[in-house]
């Protein structure tokens, strides 16, 4: 059985160390081409089973130093090329190499992936299979999960969304194919080069907003969200180690947004302290306070704080997700904020009430004023956000925008060919690509599917 | 009565499946018998008559290239030929003809009357003849029995056929033929699945009762296509126009009004029908903003005046037929000459089936056509072909030919039948081909032709044919990359290419504005027609600009299709329990337990279905496999 070949050979990359134990960061790369295309990122040819030392560079960047290691397949920890580039930087520098290994034709790999890889190209044996596979579903699950937190509901919101509208314009391309006697035709191809104008312009605003200076290098954004003085603004300082905002015992203090970027054990963080949510006629702070709910959205992670001398029953922090959707105005709120999104923080535990913590959400006690369970809120935002378990959240959320971009490229090239008037199934063979990339994360959509869209939309039939 | 002589295939049923499941096996050498209830029918169409059409002249264009029966026979019977999606890509054009039902009839007798090794007898068959669960014969109403290795059944809609006009019902098959009852009693007896469709057909009209001048008169086109890549135009017999008229708001308010007479809205009808060829029903209550609906009036032939509206099958009574039929433009005196009516059949259930088309039931026996739960002449001849093919191989003691989803539609539609099943009759359509770019008509030869020879299916006219086209296209692919082009040349200026640096013929014809009509004006080589019909190189050079101009799209698909081969080596096994698998969301396994795929390829065309679940699929099957083999050398 030996014969047996992996699923695929193609070329996939990942991050191999865990995330936060400084030192070596090894980025792994399996698969046809390996050791070509790290050869071009060391710009040094590399030597089988040898360490070679090199510089890595993205193109004319110079982006890390270190070790680069070839093992030639079959006699490799996968069975194909592998090569491991070994470099210093934490996990900016390491995306950065997986990007530049992306460009060049790689793909991130899935969860599981190296280890299936193995496994089917007979390196794990037997016993170890089952391990495999709960590998690949417990962080797949884990991942999408992570996808869906770390990239808000609002992302996935956008991507099925995209997903249909590629449906849509793929049933009256593909309806003008099979269908060219129906009266259906006409003007068509107007449509649908607008609906393709309109699918690029969201594909590139998602990037646009994923990329926004931090999603793929910077990490991820947290919200300090909470009523006047309850001690965001003096949790900023205390978590930067520095006196970035100003701490005053006057309600209100905060006005406007304030941006601070910190690495928590290499886990980029840019925190933002908010205005203090409440009524107020004030026209700087109204417009601070819609700032701060608009923030509490978009955050990879809302820290909603809260004071401990001002909690005094369990029911006003219990229902968080209600809780803070009725601090920020809205009902849908609740809905579109789930409370996995949502860290209590119960600051100023040094005033010592006696105010529980609710059971039914995580929660932090912390004091901004003495440092007291600082450390605690530093893990419990790592983990709110995955990180510190395979690295789940960077990957998840890499893989999505390498597929937005695999996307829009395809829905680029629809454009081309209908532009070139190279003849309808181009036009719908790029969509139907792009459609196949969006079903990475959709789940496929099948031929039948849409002629059953087809059918249900144009009257078809003789 | 044993009949004194053995066969290699029976082949049961003389219609567009069984004629070229019989030719097919003959061709190959296999001793074959064709049993039919009537010689007369062979080859009949009993639907509406016209070959081809988007997605079904693919099919038609891989029969050819296989040397079958339904390109030629077009070509002897069609009364008006058109190119369908003629602006568009050459991989989603498709030919598609009117044919005359006499001389299609007639063209498909005279094929199998002269095709060596292969005998026709006129009788119903009332049983098969099994041992050892494996099907050796059948015997026929007067009790005479005839023994073979194989046999292909295609006896199209005979299974528990029920008419229904309005709320009037009878049993039947098509219209006309006599109900094969006892067959298809010994086939209920076995455990095959059994599911319900529905088909409608429109009322025929009395083309002498409709007035033309009131019509939309659509010509054939000039220049005339072909059919068969062998065909020529002077095969043709005379052509005439179609005609096209529109239903109306008035038609559409008999419609409406009498719709509880209809029998697929009073209830009498359980069978599910095509979601794209809905009754007019269908169309008026469905689509009630359209205030009109075109109708495609097709010639039934040359020498009747039968017209076939296209566009108005129906089950409403008689009474209401003559009414809105009447109320169309140019119908107002029409007379009709047959009733619509629709049509309730079983079929077997597809998945029963494995990709030869041999039944996973009963060994040697063979189900194609519409017996399979698809329609269409072009779908019942592939999968005739098809079984054919592996009915012959099977007495050959070879293996199985499963032309694959990037090599045919033939591959594509077997592959949906036997992996998803069908919950409407089967209807191919180019959609349906993840690899359309590569499927076209114009090259189902070279995609097939090779395998046809090989299997000794494809005759020497054929064969020569062919060689004679890939060397011209070889010829000029070598001129083209020899000829260079000088900036403010002759031929730079003749093809308008703005040159700025030198460049080949090749390059050229790459860019979107240069074809190759263009090309051989430009090289003086100006390519009229030869006799009536296009200039033989003419069609070797469009080759070779198809090629050029779909090389980048056809590499990408390359590349697809080798990771496609992977996962379709990769097979999952038949005990595979996917509710067990850990890992699986609930929808997933239910989908893949009701669909049970036998490779990875084909779970991976399931609904729903991601890369993740997929690599869990590979893992438990591998780990199954290993289990397995560490088990059996025990
Ligand atoms: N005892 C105690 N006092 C604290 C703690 N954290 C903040 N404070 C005090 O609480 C008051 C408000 O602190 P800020 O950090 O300005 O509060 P804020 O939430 O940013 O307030 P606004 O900007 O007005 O919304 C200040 O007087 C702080 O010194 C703490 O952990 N313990
Ligand atoms: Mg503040």
């Amino acid at each position: 059985m030996e014969t047996d070949q992996a699923l695929n050979n193609d070329l996939i990359c990942a991050i191999a160390t865990p995330p936060g134990q400084g030192g070596v960061g090894i980025v792994r790369l399996s698969g046809e081409g390996a050791h070509t295309i790290a050869a071009e990122l060391c710009k040094n040819p590399l030597r089988a089973r040898t360490a070679v030392y090199t510089d890595f560079f993205d193109a004319e960047e110079l982006l890390d130093n270190g070790l680069a290691l070839w093992f030639p397949g079959p006699n490799s920890f996968t069975g194909e090329d592998v090569v491991e580039l070994q470099g210093h930087g934490g996990p900016i520098i390491q995306h950065r190499i997986l990007n530049a290994l992306c460009q060049r034709g790689a793909r991130l790999a899935r969860p599981g992936e190296f280890s299936e890889r193995a496994f089917m190209n007979g390196k794990l044996d037997l016993a170890q299979a089952e391990a495999v596979a709960d590998l690949i579903s417990s962080t797949s699950i884990a991942a999408s999960k992570a996808a869906l937190n770390t990239l808000k509901g609002a992302f996935s919101q956008m991507v099925t969304a995209i997903a249909l509208d590629i449906a849509n314009m793929r049933v009256r391309v593909e309806a003008a194919i099979d269908f060219p006697e129906e009266d259906i035709e006409i003007l068509q191809e107007a449509r649908v080069a607008q609906d393709i104008a309109k699918t690029i312009t969201s594909l590139e605003s998602i990037l646009a907003q994923a990329n926004q200076g931090r999603l793929i290098n910077s990490g991820i954004s947290v919200a300090l969200i909470g009523k006047p003085n309850v001690g965001k603004s003096s949790l900023l300082n205390a978590l930067a180690g520095e006196e970035a905002a100003i701490v005053t015992n006057v309600p209100g203090t905060t006005r406007d947004l304030l941006k601070v970027d910190l690495v928590i054990d290499s886990l980029p963080i840019r925190l933002v302290d908010t205005a203090g949510l409440r009524e107020s006629d004030d026209e700087v702070e109204k417009i601070g306070i819609a700032r701060a709910k608009a923030q509490a959205m978009e955050a990879d992670l809302t820290l909603y704080v809260a004071a401990a001398d001002e909690i005094t029953t369990q029911v006003n922090v219990s229902d968080l997700g209600k809780n803070l959707a009725s601090l920020l105005g809205s009902n849908d709120t609740a809905a579109e904020m789930p409370t996995s999104n949502i860290l209590l923080v119960i600051n100023k535990s040094d005033l010592n009430l006696a105010a529980g913590a609710p059971e039914d959400v995580a929660s932090v006690r912390v004091s901004a004023k003495t440092g007291e369970g600082l450390d605690l809120l530093k893990k419990a935002i790592q983990e709110s956000v995955g990180f510190g378990q395979e690295n789940v959240p960077f990957a998840a959320r890499q893989r999505h925008i390498l597929i937005i971009q695999d996307t829009l490229a395809k829905v680029n090239a629809a454009a081309d060919a209908l532009a070139q008037n190279l003849g309808a199934e181009f036009v719908a063979e790029e969509l139907f690509i792009a459609h196949q990339c969006l079903g990475e994360v959709t789940g496929i959509v099948t031929p039948d599917d849409l002629l059953g869209k087809i059918f249900s939309e144009f009257c078809i039939g003789k | 009565m044993q009949y004194p002589e053995q066969f290699d295939v029976i082949v049961i049923g003389g219609g567009h499946a069984g004629t070229e499941a019989a030719a097919a096996s003959a061709r190959m050498g296999a001793k074959t018998l064709l049993l039919t209830q009537s010689i007369e029918t062979l080859g009949q169409m009993s639907c509406n008559p016209a070959i081809g059409g988007i997605g079904k002249s693919h099919l038609v264009a891989e029969i050819d290239a296989l040397d079958g029966v339904m390109g030629l026979a077009t070509d002897q019977a069609g009364i008006h030929f058109r190119v369908l999606n003629a602006s568009k890509g050459p991989a989603v054009r498709a030919t598609r003809a009117q044919a005359d039902r006499t001389l299609y009839k007639n063209a498909v007798r005279e094929i199998l009357e002269h095709q060596p090794n292969l005998q026709m007898f006129q009788q119903s068959v009332v049983d098969l003849v099994v041992e050892n669960d494996n099907v050796v014969g059948c015997e026929t109403q007067m009790g005479l029995i005839f023994r073979s290795k194989t046999v292909v059944l295609t006896t199209g809609t005979f299974l528990g056929g029920k008419i229904h006009i309005g709320d009037q019902q009878q049993s039947g098959g098509r219209a006309g033929d006599p109900p094969s009852i006892a067959l298809a009693e010994r086939l209920r007896a076995l455990p095959f699945r059994v599911g319900r469709l529905k088909t409608g057909t429109p009322p025929r009209i009395d083309g002498r009762s409709v007035d033309f001048s009131e019509l939309e008169s659509q010509l054939g086109d000039d220049p005339r296509p072909v059919m068969s890549s062998m065909g020529k135009r002077s095969y043709h017999p005379k052509q005439i126009s179609c005609h096209i008229t529109y239903t109306n708001a008035n038609t559409h308010q008999i419609i409406t009004d009498n719709l509880s007479r209809s029998a697929m809205y009073s209830g009498a009808i359980e069978g599910v029908g095509p979601r794209y060829c809905p009754s007019i029903e269908d169309k008026v209550v469905r689509f009630a903003d359209k205030s009109s609906h075109q109708i495609f009036i097709e010639p039934e032939g040359l020498n009747t005046t039968e017209l076939y509206p296209n566009g108005i099958s129906t089950s409403l009574p008689f009474d209401v037929q003559l009414q809105f039929v009447r109320s169309m433009q140019g119908f107002g005196n029409a007379h009709i000459s047959r009733p619509g009516y629709a049509i309730e059949y079983d079929y077997f259930d597809p998945r029963d089936l494995n990709h030869s088309l041999e039944t996973k039931v009963l060994e040697g026996l063979f189900f194609a056509g519409q017996i399979n739960g698809t329609t269409g002449y072009e779908e019942a001849g592939a999968q005739g072909l098809l079984a054919g093919i592996n009915a012959a191989r099977k007495c050959q003691d070879k293996s199985p030919w499963e032309p694959r989803r990037d090599e045919a539609y033939i591959g594509v539609l077997v592959d949906d039948l036997i992996n998803l099943g069908t919950t409407e009759p089967y209807r191919m359509f180019t959609s349906r081909a993840e690899f359309r770019l590569r499927l076209r008509e114009d090259n189902a030869d070279q995609r097939l032709t090779p395998m046809g020879l090989e299997f000794g299916l494809v005759g020497p006219l054929r064969r020569a044919h062919f060689e004679e086209k890939l060397s011209k296209v070889e010829a000029f692919k070598k001129q083209f990359k020899g000829t260079c082009i000088l900036p403010g040349s002759d031929l730079d200026q003749k093809l308008a290419l703005n040159l700025r640096k030198e460049t080949t013929l090749e390059e050229a014809l790459r860019r979107p504005e240069v074809d190759s009509e263009k090309i051989s004006k430009a090289l003086d080589k100006p390519l009229t027609e030869e006799n009536g019909d296009a200039h033989p190189d003419a069609q070797a050079l469009k080759q070779l600009e198809i090629e050029t101009k779909y090389a980048g799209y056809i590499k990408r698909q390359d590349d697809e299709i080798l990771k496609l081969r992977r996962h379709e080596g990769m097979l999952l096994p038949a005990s595979m329990d996917f509710s067990q698998i850990d890992g699986l969301s609930n929808e997933l396994k239910q989908k893949l337990q009701h669909h049970k795929p036998d490779s990875l390829a084909r779970a991976a065309r399931i609904p729903g279905m991601t890369p993740a679940a997929l690599s869990i699929l590979l893992i438990n099957a591998k780990a199954a496999s290993k289990n397995s083999t560490k088990a059996s050398t025990l």
